[in-house]
């Protein structure tokens, strides 16, 4: 629940609240009476969640790593294209990166229902393996 | 809580693996557990993780931070290999402050054991892609496995520290010429729960299976064997699926076939929480894991056996060498023969007609767990291991 309405002797009043999500392995919102805005993604903070500059703890933390667009169409092939380069640059390694041809990568594709390995969706489990 | 703001940059250890966290499958309980000892031994760390769906990409809790890959890519190797590029990028700000780095995967591992770091690194195995892969992904051809396998390799030659959660993956790990000095055995655990409460919708008298449907968990044999004791009145089957429902599609059309889907509830990807109340109150909790390569040769430690104990319920299991690590046949419950129907079937029936046997054999699980498989001991022997390679940690 975002809002709040308590009754009082001037009317309803609605109360924002902060929309930070906290926890670690069981998440929530955090709740509290919002007391500013992050600068960034515009979204109610409360004061103990206000950070320096404005910015929510999300938006704080995500500064420290730069970000990427995944819309643009020719995203993946460029990705990938980019990271061979990069991390044969970083590591000094031509080999781990670029080791998986288009034969290798053809049996992981997802497939529909019936195609072994099944379809893929944003709640699917990744990890490569599992207890 | 205290909360830190700042640049971020500056953590002295970082949890990386392939995985969405919180999820409602087994490893997210590994993971909270391993990664709450770590951030604890070196005051805050960074996780990194999977995301999507509603999780936010960065989390900022105290001196812990999480970020998480949520790039949409089909593909699993452009997606594992996406991942470890965003790896990369999210160790460099903490080049110069990383000690330890733990992770669980070969494509999280890659950028973390670089040339060049100073920073230790612990490589949790707790299966091994070339193996379960092709279970998986049946259609992976045997060279691409022997890549994946010398990548595993690469990865688990250079790290400082590999924990296995079973001795059956220890050896595996040793096959790859791992020295046996560098493998240290941190079973799996799980808390001894209060007393809970029945589920609402509970039915009467249930059996359960806790878990993912993945082919190897022997569903499908769960099912002939349920199909066994349609004379049981009132008895019913209740899978708490970790996965989403689509993914039981198959299995349910087994149970169609059978004739036993109407004596069958499914719950899917239910909280941790509850998962122990349905535990709690079953007559028998199954984990009818398959006899194959991936249970055999790379090993398992499944938790749904040390949660199932710690609930106090009599266990029936699969005879196989990792289970054996963990409980006893006719102690803590039964085993028996993997992939086998009529077997799997005999040893539920057998409890359910002697319930106080079968009520005993859920105590001394319980006892079993409380003596020798918690999370506060598994946590401990982590600690040890991290107090190994890095002297540093205070």
């Amino acid at each position: 629940m975002d809002a709040a309405g308590h009754g009082g002797e001037e009317g309803p009043v609605t109360v924002t609240r902060c929309h930070v999500t906290t926890g670690f392995f069981v998440l929530g919102r955090c709740g509290q009476a919002a007391a500013a805005s992050c600068a960034r993604c515009v979204r109610p903070v409360c004061a103990a969640h206000a950070g320096p500059g404005g910015l929510c703890p999300e938006c704080a933390a995500a500064q420290g790593y730069g970000t990427h667009d995944p819309h643009e169409p020719s995203w993946t092939a460029g990705y990938r294209r980019h990271y061979y380069q990069s991390s044969s640059h970083a590591y000094a390694d031509a080999t781990w990166y670029a080791s998986f041809d288009e034969y290798d990568r053809g049996a992981f594709d997802p497939g529909d229902d019936y195609a072994h390995g099944g379809d893929w969706g944003p709640d699917d489990d990744t990890g490569f393996v599992d207890s | 809580m205290r909360v830190v703001h700042g640049g971020g940059a500056g953590h002295r250890a970082a949890y990386v693996a392939f995985d969405r966290f919180p999820s409602s499958k087994g490893s997210a309980v590994h993971i909270a557990q391993m990664a709450d000892e770590l951030f604890t031994r070196f005051g805050g760390g960074l996780l990194a993780v999977i995301g999507g769906a509603d999780l936010p990409r960065y989390q900022r809790e105290g001196t812990r931070e999480v970020a998480r890959f949520d790039t949409p890519v089909p593909n699993l190797i452009d997606r594992a290999e996406a991942f470890s590029r965003w790896v990369a990028g999210h160790l460099e700000p903490h080049r110069d402050t990383l000690e330890v780095c733990h992770v669980r995967d070969p494509w999280s591992a890659l950028p973390a054991v670089a040339d060049g770091r100073r920073h230790r690194v612990l490589y949790e195995v707790n299966g091994l892609p070339s193996i379960e892969m092709a279970h998986t992904w049946p259609w992976a051809a045997p060279g691409t496995l022997a890549k994946i396998r010398d990548l595993e390799r690469f990865c688990l030659e250079r790290s400082d520290a590999v924990v296995v959660p079973s001795a059956v993956i220890g050896a595996a790990v040793r096959r790859f010429g791992v020295p046996e000095t560098k493998i240290h055995l941190v079973p799996n655990g799980a808390e001894v729960p209060g007393p809970a409460e029945r589920p609402v919708d509970a039915p009467e008298r249930y059996i359960v299976y806790v878990g993912a449907l993945q082919p190897w968990q022997g569903l499908d044999v769960l099912m002939r064997a349920f199909a066994r004791l349609a004379d049981l009145d009132g008895l019913r089957l209740v899978v708490c699926a970790s996965v989403p429902e689509r993914r039981a599609k198959p299995v349910r059309r087994l149970a169609e076939r059978l004739g036993i889907a109407d004596r069958v509830d499914w719950r899917f990807t239910l909280p941790h929480s509850e998962v122990a109340a349905w535990l709690a109150h079953a007559e028998v909790s199954v984990a009818p894991l398959t006899g194959c390569a991936r249970n055999l040769d790379q090993g398992c430690a499944p938790l749904k056996v040390i949660e199932s104990m710690a609930a106090g319920v009599p266990v029936v299991a699969s005879d196989l060498p990792a289970v054996r690590e963990l409980m006893a046949d006719g102690v803590h419950g039964r085993l028996v023969p993997a992939d086998r129907p009529a077997e799997l079937a005999r040893a539920v029936r057998i409890l359910l007609e002697y319930p106080d046997e079968a009520a005993a054999m859920g105590r001394r699980g319980r006892e079993r767990v409380e003596r020798g498989l918690t999370w506060a001991r598994s946590r401990a022997l982590l600690a040890e291991v991290y107090r190994t390679i890095a002297p540093s940690d205070r």
